[in-house]
């Protein structure tokens, strides 16, 4: 059977039979005439339960004048245009396709190897540069991301560009109305926001940045998490504490590369991941905001370039000499 | 090793003390599943071949999988004659063949479930202690009749582990299986395979373990797929 869908001004376009991606709520589908747009069709149960909330918020999204540098933004595949059945019933909306491998593949201890076989750290943060700078306008224009889930994030093998997937569960100001973001993984989650009902609380910029700093974390660890402790809790509850094991007073960091790979990073980097992941837990006021992780990633891409840092993902060996970057006042830096 | 007959797995993660590195070196939140297979004297003939066929499938289709594959951990359990575990936990990564079992004997199902919860347990004692987290682990007990004495502790253990969430306990009834006792050992109830559909059992739960694998977070609630295709509730 094949599917046909248009959109309110009539226009009806065939849609793939095969969904190419499917989840929970819905399928998405190749559009063969345009090969550069893609439809999101939801799952019948889901609009029959939520049909209105959905649309409404479809609709605001891509009609309000003030999110519209959104609509063009080439990092976010954000939502277009409704489109609708034959018989005129709401399923859905148009949206541009994006293209690129999971980060939750990249920051992954064994799967990166695969898609990205010769990763190494100017590239994870040229990537992260480029998902902080598309948050940075989101967070400009009122959106905040809310579910950090890294399956949405999709990292272009062939350049560092990163595309934002799946914005119809973000939470958005628009026409008027503030649509909530129902949905987040708790371990991925600021602690004042554990065990909430989500569809019923505001994310904030300060929630954002925590579940932020864990997305960096594992994108510059391999996939470790940052509350991953040996012999007892889990993330979740280690974030309800606030403990996260590196740095002075830590301990119960997981055995293998992780302190390693944790050595090397840039005193000024770990200084701001320790922050927010132990004071930041419960003072939410003291979490590192994007501005400053863009200002200190951006300094560990220059030092990386000046062969400051090691550059690959996993170095082998704990790292010896005392950071550089610490004594850049004696030393000569060329400009 | 006798107990690693059936499976052939990478050589260095033949000793207890290697497949620890895993655990180091892997971070992924992991799924375990332990299969608890009926062994016994009925299966032999057809039901053993194609239950052979499906575990061939599941591990196959897990590997394919860009993220299952580096988070579902196997054990699996024979009840034939003696109870034998005959694969502990290990990455399905790390299986690199698997021979055919042979069936014979009766059923000691309750033995064999005790050694699939111990193993469990001791599991995610190694999961807590090396930091990794770990989703909710699943228990897979097919069978074509009904447990041999003493089977009633290891089945209310599972159903009262399944009751708190704590296991995914899924009884699988072959054709002539006594379905009210093995629905004992879940706090849902067994469900019947339909004729000897196992490719399409075992489909089903390596599409479940992707869809867990790539849910976000070990404490999320996982959408699985319908069951429709196989059972014949």
């Amino acid at each position: 059977m094949s599917l046909t869908v248009r959109s309110a001004t009539g226009e009806s376009v065939q849609l793939s039979d095969t969904p190419f991606a499917q989840g929970g709520e819905a399928a998405v589908h190749a559009v063969p005439r345009f090969p550069g747009v893609v439809v999101k069709l939801y799952h019948p149960q889901v609009l029959q339960k939520r049909a209105d909330t959905l649309r409404a918020k479809i609709d605001a999204m891509s009609s309000d004048p003030k999110l519209v540098s959104l609509k063009q933004h080439p990092g976010l595949a954000w939502p277009r245009f409704s489109v609708f059945d034959e018989r005129g019933q709401w399923r859905g909306y148009a949206m541009r396709k994006a293209a690129g491998v999971r980060m939750n593949v990249l920051a992954h201890a064994m799967a990166y190897r695969e898609q990205f076989p010769n990763l190494d750290r100017p590239a994870v943060v040229a990537y992260l540069l480029s998902l902080l700078g598309t948050l940075q306008e989101l967070h400009t224009a009122g959106v905040m991301v809310g579910d950090y889930n890294l399956a949405n994030f999709l990292c272009d093998p062939n350049s560092d560009t990163v595309t934002l997937i799946d914005c119809d569960s973000w939470q958005v100001n628009a026409a008027g109305k503030t649509f909530r973001c129902p949905v987040a993984a708790p371990d991925m989650l600021a602690p004042e926001l554990q065990g909430k009902e989500l569809g019923k609380v505001n994310r904030t910029l300060e929630s954002e940045y925590f579940s932020l700093a864990i997305l960096l974390f594992k994108a510059l660890m391999l996939g470790r998490h940052p509350y991953d402790v040996v012999g007892g809790a889990g993330p979740v509850e280690n974030i309800r504490k606030g403990y996260f094991p590196y740095g002075q007073g830590g301990g119960g960091i997981p055995k293998g590369p992780w302190f390693n790979i944790w050595s090397h990073l840039p005193f000024k980097l770990k200084e701001q991941l320790i922050g927010t992941f132990k004071e930041g837990a419960p003072n939410a006021s003291a979490r590192t905001s994007i501005p400053e992780w863009i200002d200190f990633l951006k300094l560990y891409q220059r030092e990386l370039g000046k062969g400051w840092h090691d550059t690959q993902i996993k170095p082998a060996n704990p790292k010896t000499k005392e950071y550089r970057g610490t004594q850049s006042i004696s030393q000569p830096i060329a400009a | 090793m006798f107990a690693f007959a059936n499976f052939m797995n990478t050589p260095k993660e033949t000793t207890m003390n290697e497949s620890h590195d895993d655990l180091i070196d892997n971070p992924t939140p992991r799924c375990p599943v332990a299969l608890v297979l009926d062994t016994s004297g009925s299966m032999s003939g057809q039901p053993i071949e194609q239950l052979n066929a499906g575990i061939e499938l599941f591990i196959d289709e897990v590997k394919r999988d860009d993220l299952a594959r580096w988070s579902v951990d196997l054990a699996v359990y024979t009840a034939g004659g003696l109870a034998d575990c005959i694969q502990s936990f290990i990455g399905v990564e790390q299986i690199v063949g698997f021979s055919p079992l042979d069936a014979s004997g009766g059923t000691p199902l309750g033995q064999a479930t005790r050694m699939a919860l111990d193993d469990l347990e001791a599991r995610k004692k190694s999961y807590r202690d090396a930091g990794v987290p770990y989703y909710q682990p699943w228990l897979v007990l097919i069978s074509d009749g009904a447990p041999d004495y003493g089977w009633q502790d290891a089945a209310q253990r599972a159903s009262a582990l399944s009751a708190q969430r704590k296991l995914v306990s899924l009884p699988i009834g072959v054709q002539g299986a006594d379905l009210s006792v093995l629905s004992q050992f879940s706090s849902k109830p067994a469900v019947a395979l339909d004729g000897l559909k196992f490719r399409e059992l075992f489909q089903w739960l390596s599409a479940s373990m992707a869809r867990v694998s790539a849910s976000t977070s070990s404490d999320a609630s996982v959408h699985l797929p319908s069951v429709d295709s196989w059972g014949s509730v």
